[in-house]
């Protein structure tokens, strides 16, 4: 063992060019990120952009093609014991051992990992209204999810990798995870989060990363990246809405019978100009404007739909 | 019907590797034999001695059955190819019924199977129709190896029928099994056990003289068959009517149970949990594999107790010398002693306890395949660690059924009054732990280095080790060449002393093997089913 004590300044979270390659396929590619401690990071991007392959890099799972990722430090590869013992994780697909009940579970995987605050993991437990007696084999893949949930959660582990952890939770229990993801930050543990479900990125993620196929893409606050993506603007019209061709930075179209939504980048200005033109020439007037901040999910879209199109 | 079709060609096509290798064993096994037969027997004094000596010999008689007409070609090959095959076409069978119908089952895919445009009878008949078609394959490759051997098509026809026959009835057996245990492991075991006590049977039938528990079970139906000496076909029909009886034994069962249950539920919650063996990964899965364990312990102390009674009885004092020279062909085993009896019986505990192996490493990859190790691997858990517990529990597993074995003939031998050393027994069972343990290294580094492949490559090993082995010395193979398998590096103990130089070689390779398992697992990305 290599184990050099964590130093507190060191990054949660620390990838340098990490990469993968299986075959021919590239998965991961040149990836940097840095996750401070006491930092909620979202890590979003459609299926199949690696964000999974990514997770289990950092865990040591899987080996880089290049470059490295380290946990507080300590390489993920080279020295996992040790890097795993800062750090709990829960995979979005709940392997467990069928034959042990939950409570079985939960004290295996709080041996295996060597630390956990009992009192915490039955309030946990309480919280998450997990039953106890049953056996895994018997559990739906949300009561597993739980199971996890609970380990992960009760070890007070400096860095909580979290892979699509509420998938199969219903929305009682979303409430309680938020709830200790938010009780997690507050006592200074990184959270690593990877979602499709944006409502709780937005709610819980300091900083939210975007990977599109293997690539870091965009990475910010929700404010920044919302300065970095198109504003929304409704455009309602007294009468029918005229066509308007979309114009250099700004995209329109239509959002209904009188309405036009426009997606704008840079200055509103060539979109007045336009708007008043074709509602003279329709012989119609503009009755009312509605400006709002894109929602993650239209910034996400936006990544999504680039994509969707390929090569774009 | 498009959806059974579906179903049906899906099975077939999850038995194609398992449906091939098994077709070469059988092809291969059968040819051997007969073309081996052929060579070491020319002429026709040579075979009425043959015949002579091995006829009456009821020791030899142990594995393979009674022998019928061993002076000519057919009467040796249905013997010989019939004797073996069938155990092996009985495993393939149980395997097949368990694996598209439960294990299927376990991982939820049937579900979704289910949830289309079919019955759960159709369904059943579906894969049970694959099954059969896998089954079909198998009778060809036997048909056409003893036809290339030399023999008449006809008859290698219903001799390949005969063993295929014991596939069927344990497919149903392995249905039924499917339906009453939750698992696809609980429920091989159980198919294992009946398999188990078929043996025993066919064993006490052979040796002890009581050819009427011949038709208890199917593979003593194989031997009254008498392919190629007086076919009696109408025995047939007890294997078609045990199958078709299992077969809506099972059927009914299916089409009233709910998916996901059996008949024999374990409850799924529990009183008070039970912390005992949850300390470490290995003592984790010392508690998963206690059952399997006892099982394997109970079986080989099962046959090490028959073998330990029987020893002195079937041993011939005064072999003749054209028999001495006849088993030097399958082996070097001397029959004269009960001791000489139990060394050469020895080596099948071998070969059970280095397919335990296998199954040990099957297990260990299976948490892998389904992603467990993900989850452990995620904690301060050390792979090396992990590997390391489990190869451990393999070896003490492995080195319980060998006590086991020996203790049982121990005991056998001792209530049937033979003379003989407790300790050279217990030495008899500890002697087979090289060649075991040397399975056990060499599987692991295959896991280690093709995942998705090795456990199969483990299994196919042994067995042509094995089969080496049995059917090598019969094709005049030199010596040298034998030896590669490691069957024939071992003393034949309690008769011949313990061969310690090929032991510590096969020991130090088996280690070296594990010890490079542990390099390249712990330097390779962990890989899903």
């Amino acid at each position: 063992m290599t184990a050099h004590p964590a130093s507190s300044a060191a990054a949660a979270i620390c990838t340098e060019g990490l990469t993968k390659r299986y075959g021919q396929t590239l998965a991961v590619d040149r990836l940097d990120l840095c996750v401070p401690p006491g930092e909620v990071y979202g890590f979003l991007g459609p299926n199949g952009a690696g964000k999974t392959t990514t997770i289990r890099m950092l865990l040591g799972l899987h080996r880089p093609s290049a470059g490295s990722a380290a946990l507080f430090g300590i390489d993920a590869w080279r020295d996992p014991v040790a890097a795993h013992r800062q750090a709990a994780y829960v995979s979005g697909e709940p392997t467990l051992w069928p034959q042990l009940t939950a409570e079985e579970t939960l004290t295996f995987l709080a041996r295996m990992h060597g630390s956990v605050d009992a009192d915490y993991r039955q309030a946990l437990v309480q919280r998450f209204e997990l039953e106890l007696n049953k056996k895994i084999r018997a559990l739906s893949k949300g009561n597993r999810q739980k199971v996890q949930l609970i380990a992960a959660l009760a070890t007070r582990a400096g860095l909580l990798i979290l892979d699509e952890p509420t998938s199969g939770l219903d929305p009682l229990m979303e409430v309680a995870f938020r709830e200790s993801v938010r009780e997690a930050k507050a006592r200074g543990q990184a959270v690593f989060l990877s979602s499709h479900i944006l409502s709780e990125v937005e709610a819980l993620c300091d900083r939210v990363g975007i990977l599109r196929q293997g690539r870091l893409v965009d990475e910010g606050t929700l404010d920044q990246l919302r300065h970095l993506s198109a504003e929304t603007i409704e455009v309602t019209f007294a009468g029918k809405a005229p066509e308007i061709a979309s114009l250099d930075g700004i995209k329109i179209e239509r959002a209904g019978a009188n309405t036009l939504r426009c997606a704008v980048s840079g200055s509103v200005a060539p979109l007045l100009t336009a708007l008043m033109g074709a509602a003279s020439g329709a012989g119609t007037e503009v009755v009312a404007l509605r400006s709002r901040e894109p929602s993650l999910e239209e910034i996400f879209l936006h990544y999504y739909g680039e994509a969707a199109d390929g090569s774009r | 019907m498009e959806a059974a079709k579906a179903l049906a060609l899906r099975t077939f096509a999850d038995a194609r590797v398992r449906m091939i290798s098994f077709a070469l064993l059988f092809f291969g096994y059968a040819l051997a034999n007969a073309a081996g037969y052929k060579k070491a027997y020319p002429t026709l004094a040579d075979r009425l001695g043959f015949a002579q000596s091995f006829g009456n010999n009821s020791a030899v008689r142990l594995f393979y059955g009674t022998p019928h007409h061993l002076e000519t070609l057919g009467g040796y090959a249905s013997w010989r190819v019939g004797g073996i095959a069938s155990l092996a076409a009985a495993f393939f069978g149980a395997f097949a019924a368990v694996r598209a119908l439960r294990s299927e089952e376990e991982t939820g895919r049937f579900e979704l199977v289910a949830s289309g445009a079919i019955t759960r009878r159709a369904a059943f008949v579906a894969r049970l129709a694959a099954i059969g078609a896998t089954i079909v394959v198998l009778w060809l490759a036997a048909l056409l190896g003893l036809a290339a051997g030399g023999l008449p098509a006809g008859g290698s026809a219903y001799l390949a029928l005969a063993i295929v026959s014991v596939a069927a009835v344990y497919a149903g057996i392995g249905a039924l099994a499917s339906q009453l245990i939750p698992s696809g492991a609980g429920a091989l075991e159980l198919a294992g056990a009946v398999l188990g006590l078929d043996l025993l049977l066919r064993v006490v039938a052979d040796t002890a003289n009581h050819p009427g528990l011949h038709w208890l079970m199917p593979l003593g139906w194989v031997e009254e068959l008498r392919a190629f000496t007086g076919a009696r076909p109408l025995v047939l029909l007890l294997p078609l009517a045990a199958s078709v009886a299992l077969l809506l034994i099972a059927l009914a069962i299916e089409r009233r149970r709910d998916i996901g249950v059996a008949v024999f539920a374990p409850h799924d919650t529990a009183g008070r949990p039970r912390l005992l063996l949850l300390r470490s990964p290995g003592l984790l899965a010392l508690r998963s594999q206690a059952l399997s364990l006892t099982v394997w312990a109970a079986a080989a102390g099962g046959f090490a107790l028959v073998l330990g009674v029987l020893a002195q009885t079937v041993a011939t004092s005064n072999l003749p010398a054209n028999l001495r020279q006849q088993l030097d062909k399958f082996g070097g085993g001397r029959l004269e002693t009960a001791a000489s009896v139990i060394g050469l019986y020895f080596l099948f505990f071998v070969l059970a306890i280095a397919l335990f192996c296998c199954s040990q490493i099957g297990a260990a990859r299976g948490e892998e395949a389904e992603g467990r190790l993900e989850t452990l691997f995620a904690l301060p858990q050390s792979r090396s660690a992990w590997l390391a517990g489990r190869l451990g529990l393999a070896v003490a597993g492995a080195a319980l059924i060998a006590i086991v074995a020996g203790l049982g003939t121990a005991i056998g031998a001792a209530a049937a009054g033979a003379d003989l050393s407790f300790l050279r027994l217990i030495e008899a069972g500890l002697n087979t732990l090289p060649a075991s343990l040397l399975v056990l290294g060499v599987g692991a580094l295959l896991v280690a280095v093709a995942p998705r492949l090795g456990v199969g490559a483990a299994y196919g090993l042994v067995s042509l080790a094995f089969l080496w082995e049995l059917a090598g010395g019969l094709l005049g193979v030199p010596g040298w060449l034998l030896g590669i398998s490691p069957f024939h590096q071992i003393g034949l103990v309690p008769a011949a002393s313990f061969r310690a130089g090929p032991a510590l070689v096969m020991l130090a390779i088996g280690a070296a093997a594990a010890a490079a398992a542990l390099t390249r697992f712990r330097g390779r990305d962990l890989v899903g089913a």
